[in-house]
C-alpha cells in the first residue's frame, strides 16, 4: 500500500481587496484539508456548491497556489518544484474537466486535440501519430473516424471521451475527476462512469472523484470524503459506512432513492449553506446543526486523524 | 508564426467565401477587388501621365480625351484618381496592418501577463481612445513632419488603441475557457498557450475590425491629404487632389467630385463587406464586448 | 383536472413534439421525464400557452382543462387563466424575478391582477403564503430585493408567486435543477405538502428519475419529442414495459449492492434534427429488430401502463 498523494494542511485564501466603499473581505476556499490516496483507489470528494471541492481539485495539481499546506505526488513535494519539473510532472497527473464543451479547442481537430499532449511534453507516441489517434479514440470507446471532425461536430458526451482521451495520452497515474458527468444527461453519464470504471482497471489508475451526487459517489467510489464550507467534515472509509457527521446524515437523507417503495418523509435540513465569507468562529455547520452546542458556536472542530473513520465534529452521531 | 498565418488562410477559406454568399457582399467585394487591382496595376491603366501638366488645357470639364476633365494645371483627373487609389490604399493598408500586428502583441502580452504591464498599457490605451483619431494623427505629422511614412504612421499610432482594447478583451476571456486551463494542466508553456490557443482563437475579430478600419484609414488619409500634410506634389493622393480642388470648386467641380466620391464609394464597401464577414465569423458580440 | 392528448408541437416545417397524452386529477403529482431535447419542457410550455412566444404553435391534439379547451382559447383569455387558475415554477429562479423590485409587490401583483384584490388585501395575502412556504420572517422579507436572498429563498417566492392566485394545476419545469441537494428535497417537500394539503394538481418536469420516483403518482417517460411510456409510478419503475425506460433506470446507481453495475444506454440523445425514423429509440436499443426501423410503435396497453413498443414487455 503507497500513497499516491499526501495532502496536508493544504488551504487557499482568497481576498477580494476593499476600496473606499467597501471593506476588504477573505474567504477561506479551502481550510486545513489534510488525506491520502492510496495507489489504485477511488476516493470522492462530495459536497454542496461552494464547499470548495473544485478548488481543492486545483490545489492539488498546483494549477492554483495554495496559501498553505504541502502536496506529495509520489513522495515528492509539489511546490518544491521549478516551473520546468512542474510542466513535466504533469504528465503523471491529469484532469478530466465538468464542462466537456469548452474543454477542447474549437479550431483544433479531434486527432489534434489527443496528439497536443505529446505535443506539450516534446514526446514521440510509440508508433506512428495515426495509429496513436486510433488507439486512444478506441480506449475510449469513439469511433476512430471522428479524428478528422471539430469539437462542435460531436456530443456532449463523445466530447468528454476525447477529454478522457487528451487527459490519458501521456499515461499518467492519478487522474483527477471534476464533476465530469455533471452536465451530461443520465444515460450518457452512466456511460462514461462506466468507461472510467474500465479504465482504472487497465490502466491501474488512481482516481480523485469530484462530484455533487453523492449516490454517483457511492457507487463509484472506495471512500468518501465529505465537505461543508472548505473543510473535510468526514472522511467515510467505506461506501456503506452509517454517517457520524451530522451533515452528512443530512446530504445522506436529503439524496432520493429511485424507488418510489423507498419513499419516505424526509425531514429536509433547514436553512442554506452560507456565505463563506468572513465565516464566524466554530463549527460552520453549527447554525443549522440540530446537536449544535455551546462549544460548536467557539470551538473549531478537527478531523481527527487517528481514528479509521475521522469526524470534524463535537457531538458525533 | 506559422498558426496565425494557418488562421488567417483558414478564416478566408471558410468566411470569406461565406461574406460572398450575399448579393451584397458580392458587390461590395467584388468593387473592392477590382480597385486592389486598379491599384496595383495603376501605372499601366493610367491614360495620361498623372503629373504631366498641360496648362492650356487647365480645368476641363469631363469629356474626351479627359473623361473626368482636367485640374487647374491640366492634369487628368481620371488618372490621378486612379493613382490616387494606389497611394491611399497603400498608406491605409500599410498603417493599419502595423497597428493590428503593434496592437495585437500589446494586447495579448496585457491580457496574458495582466498584473502592473496590463495597467500600464491599458491606462495610455484609454488616454489615447479619448483624444479623436484625427487630433492624435495631425499631433504626430506635427511632431515629424508632413510625407506619405509620417502620414502611414500617424494613422497606425491612432488606431493601435482600438486593437490593443480588442485584442486583449478576447485574451482575457478565452484565458477562462476549460481548454485553457486543461492545455495549462498538460504542462504546456506559456508561450504555446499564447500561440497555440489564445492568438489563434482571437484573431479573427481583430482581423475583421482591422479590414473595417482600412476604410477609416483611407478617410484619415484623405483629411490629413486635405490639410497638406499627407502625400507631397505632385503625387496624387483623394485627400491632397480634393484640397487642390477647393480654389476652383465652383468653377471646377469636377476636381474635388470625383476623389471625393471614390472615398465615399470604398468607404461603404469597406464597411459592407466588413458586415456581411462579421455575419459570415458569428462574431458580432465578440466585436462589440470589447 | 388536465387532460392533454396526442399534443402535436410544430415551429416552421420541424416538429420537436409529437403524440404526447396523459391526463391528471386534483391532488395528483404527474412526472414527465427525459432527458435533453426530449420535449419535456415544450410539453410545459404549450400547456401555458406560451409557445407563440418563441415561434412555436400546437399544430394537433387538444389540452382540456377543467373541461375548458386550451388549444383554441384566445390570448386575453388564455392571460387571465394564465398565472391565475394555471401556474408555472420555472427552473431558474435567478432570473425569474425582477431584479430592480422588491419581493412584496412582485408577489402582490398576482393576487391583485387575478383575484382583483386591493393593495392591502393582497399583502396580507403574500404574508400568508410567504408563511406556509416556510419562510422566516415573511414581513421582513416583503422589503428585500431578489438579489439579497440565497437560490432556495428565491425559488420559494417563484413558489409563492404561482400559488398567490390560488391556483387549480401547477406546472414546475425542473424546479429543483439549479439548487444542491440539501435544498432540492426542502423545496420537493413543500411542493409535496402543497398538492396534499390545497388538492392541487402538480405536473413535475425533471431529468432525474430520483425525485420522480419519491414524488408522483404517474409518470410519463418521453424521448425525442415523443412519450414512449406512462403509467403509475410503481409501474414504471419496477414493471417498465419500454426498453428505453428499462434502460434509463439502470443508469443511476442504486446503491444496494456491491455488484452493481451501470452500463449507460450507448449512442447519443438525438436532437429535433435527426429524430430517427421509426421508433426513434431503435439506433440505441438493444432489442431492436428490422420493424424498429421503418415503423412507428403505437402503444401497447398493460394494466394501467403503455409503452410504445414493437415489442413492450417482451424485453427484460
Amino acid at each position: 500500500m503507497t500513497n499516491k498523494l499526501e495532502v496536508r494542511n493544504l488551504s487557499k485564501r482568497f481576498t477580494i481587496s476593499g476600496g473606499p466603499f467597501r471593506k476588504a473581505r477573505a474567504m477561506h476556499a479551502v481550510n486545513d484539508v489534510s488525506f491520502d490516496l492510496v495507489s489504485g483507489r477511488v476516493v470522492g470528494v462530495v459536497g454542496e456548491s461552494g464547499c470548495g471541492k473544485s478548488t481543492l481539485a486545483r490545489l492539488i495539481l498546483r494549477l492554483i497556489e495554495p496559501s498553505n499546506g504541502s502536496v506529495k505526488l509520489d513522495g515528492s513535494d509539489l511546490r518544491a518544484k521549478t516551473p520546468a519539473q512542474m510542466r513535466a510532472l504533469r504528465a503523471d497527473m491529469q484532469m478530466v474537466f465538468q464542462d466537456p464543451y469548452s474543454a477542447i479547442d474549437p479550431r483544433y481537430t479531434i486527432a489534434r486535440a489527443v496528439m497536443e499532449p505529446f505535443e506539450v511534453q516534446g514526446r514521440k507516441p510509440t508508433g506512428t501519430e495515426e495509429e496513436e489517434v486510433d488507439k486512444l479514440l478506441n480506449m475510449v470507446g469513439l469511433n476512430p473516424g471522428l479524428a478528422s471532425s471539430f469539437p462542435h461536430q460531436l456530443s456532449g458526451g463523445q466530447k468528454q471521451r476525447v477529454g478522457i482521451a487528451r487527459a490519458l495520452a501521456l499515461r499518467p497515474s492519478l487522474l483527477v475527476l471534476d464533476e465530469p458527468t455533471a452536465s451530461l444527461d443520465v444515460s450518457v453519464q452512466a456511460q462514461i462512469i462506466s468507461l472510467l470504471e474500465q479504465l482504472r482497471d487497465d490502466l491501474g489508475l488512481t482516481y480523485l472523484f469530484i462530484s455533487h451526487d453523492l449516490s454517483l459517489v457511492r457507487y463509484f467510489c472506495d471512500e468518501i470524503m465529505v465537505m461543508y464550507l472548505g473543510r473535510v467534515v468526514e472522511a467515510l472509509p467505506d461506501t456503506n459506512a452509517a454517517a457520524r457527521h451530522p451533515y452528512t446524515a443530512t446530504l445522506m437523507d436529503s439524496t432520493f432513492a429511485p424507488d418510489p417503495k423507498l419513499r419516505r418523509i424526509i425531514a429536509p435540513l433547514e436553512g442554506e449553506v452560507p456565505s463563506p465569507f468572513d465565516l464566524p468562529p466554530g463549527c460552520a455547520f453549527a447554525e443549522r446543526c440540530p446537536r449544535a452546542a455551546a462549544i460548536c458556536r467557539n470551538e473549531t472542530p478537527i478531523l481527527s486523524t487517528q481514528d479509521s473513520h475521522p469526524v470534524a465534529c463535537h457531538h458525533p452521531l | 508564426m506559422t498558426s496565425i498565418s494557418s488562421a488567417v488562410l483558414g478564416l478566408r477559406k471558410t468566411a470569406v467565401s461565406r461574406a460572398f454568399g450575399s448579393w451584397l457582399g458580392r458587390i461590395a467585394g467584388g468593387f473592392l477587388i477590382l480597385l486592389v487591382l486598379t491599384a496595383i496595376f495603376a501605372p499601366w491603366i493610367i491614360p495620361f501621365d498623372y503629373a504631366k501638366q498641360d496648362l492650356m488645357n487647365g480645368n476641363a470639364p469631363p469629356g474626351w480625351p479627359h473623361l473626368l476633365g482636367t485640374d487647374q494645371f491640366g492634369r487628368d483627373v481620371l488618372s490621378r484618381v486612379i493613382y490616387g487609389a494606389r497611394t491611399s490604399l497603400s498608406v491605409s493598408a500599410t498603417a493599419i496592418s502595423i497597428s493590428v500586428s503593434v496592437g495585437m502583441a500589446l494586447g495579448a502580452a496585457a491580457g496574458y501577463f495582466g498584473g502592473f504591464f496590463e495597467r500600464a498599457v491599458m491606462t495610455v490605451v484609454d488616454l489615447t481612445w479619448s483624444f479623436p483619431d484625427i487630433l492624435i494623427a495631425l499631433i504626430f505629422v506635427a511632431i515629424i513632419g508632413p510625407g506619405l511614412t509620417s502620414t502611414t504612421f500617424a494613422i497606425a499610432i491612432a488606431y493601435l488603441a482600438q486593437f490593443t482594447r480588442l485584442t486583449r478583451a478576447q485574451i482575457v476571456r478565452l484565458k477562462g475557457e476549460t481548454f485553457i486551463e486543461a492545455t495549462i494542466n498538460l504542462g504546456a508553456k506559456p508561450s504555446h498557450i499564447l500561440l497555440k490557443h489564445l492568438l489563434p482563437n482571437a484573431i479573427a475579430p481583430v482581423i475583421v475590425v482591422g479590414m473595417l478600419a482600412i476604410g477609416d484609414g483611407i478617410v484619415l488619409e484623405a483629411t490629413l491629404g486635405f490639410f497638406g500634410l499627407g502625400a507631397q506634389p505632385p503625387t496624387p493622393s483623394w485627400g491632397a487632389m480634393m484640397s487642390s480642388g477647393t480654389a476652383q470648386l465652383f468653377l471646377s467641380p469636377w476636381v474635388i467630385i470625383f476623389p471625393g466620391v471614390a472615398v465615399a464609394v470604398t468607404v461603404i464597401a469597406v464597411n459592407l463587406f466588413g458586415d456581411e464577414l462579421i455575419r459570415a465569423l458569428d462574431i458580432r458580440d465578440r466585436i462589440k464586448g470589447a | 383536472m388536465l387532460e392533454v392528448r396526442d399534443l402535436e408541437v410544430a415551429f416552421g416545417p420541424i416538429a420537436p413534439l409529437s403524440g404526447v397524452s396523459f391526463s391528471l386529477a386534483k391532488g395528483e403529482t404527474l412526472g414527465i421525464v427525459g432527458e435533453s431535447g426530449s420535449g419535456k419542457s415544450l410539453t410545459a410550455m404549450s400547456i401555458m400557452g406560451l409557445l407563440p412566444l418563441s415561434g412555436g404553435r400546437i399544430t394537433a391534439g387538444s389540452i382540456i382543462f377543467d373541461g375548458q379547451e386550451l388549444t383554441t382559447l384566445a390570448e386575453p383569455v388564455y392571460r387571465k387563466l394564465r398565472g391565475g387558475r394555471l401556474g408555472l415554477i420555472t427552473q431558474n429562479p435567478m432570473t425569474s424575478l425582477d431584479p430592480l423590485q422588491k419581493i412584496g409587490p412582485q408577489v402582490d401583483v398576482v393576487a391583485k391582477l387575478h383575484l382583483g384584490m386591493t393593495s392591502r388585501e393582497a399583502r396580507a395575502r403574500t404574508i400568508e403564503i410567504l408563511g406556509t412556504l416556510r419562510i422566516p420572517e415573511p414581513k421582513t422579507i416583503c422589503d428585500r430585493y431578489p438579489h439579497q436572498m440565497s437560490g432556495g429563498m428565491k425559488q420559494r417566492i417563484v413558489i409563492a408567486m404561482a400559488l398567490a392566485a390560488d391556483p387549480d394545476v401547477l406546472v414546475a419545469d425542473e424546479p429543483t435543477t439549479a439548487l444542491d441537494v440539501t435544498v432540492q428535497a426542502q423545496i420537493i417537500r413543500l411542493l409535496d405538502d402543497l398538492v396534499k394539503k390545497r388538492d392541487l394538481a402538480l405536473v413535475l418536469i425533471t431529468h432525474d428519475m430520483s425525485v420522480v420516483a419519491q414524488t408522483c403518482d404517474k409518470v410519463v417517460v418521453m424521448y425525442a419529442g415523443r412519450a414512449i411510456e406512462h403509467g403509475p409510478v410503481e409501474d414504471i419503475f419496477h414493471a417498465p414495459q419500454h426498453p428505453y425506460t428499462q434502460a434509463l433506470i439502470g443508469c443511476i446507481p442504486k446503491g444496494l449492492s456491491e455488484d452493481e453495475h451501470l452500463t449507460g444506454i450507448p449512442g447519443t440523445v438525438p436532437t429535433v434534427v435527426n429524430y430517427p425514423k421509426g421508433c426513434a429509440f431503435h439506433p440505441r436499443c438493444k432489442a431492436a429488430q428490422a420493424i424498429c426501423s421503418t415503423d412507428r410503435p403505437g402503444f401497447v396497453t398493460k394494466g394501467q401502463s403503455a409503452a410504445a413498443c414493437h415489442f413492450a414487455g417482451a424485453v427484460q
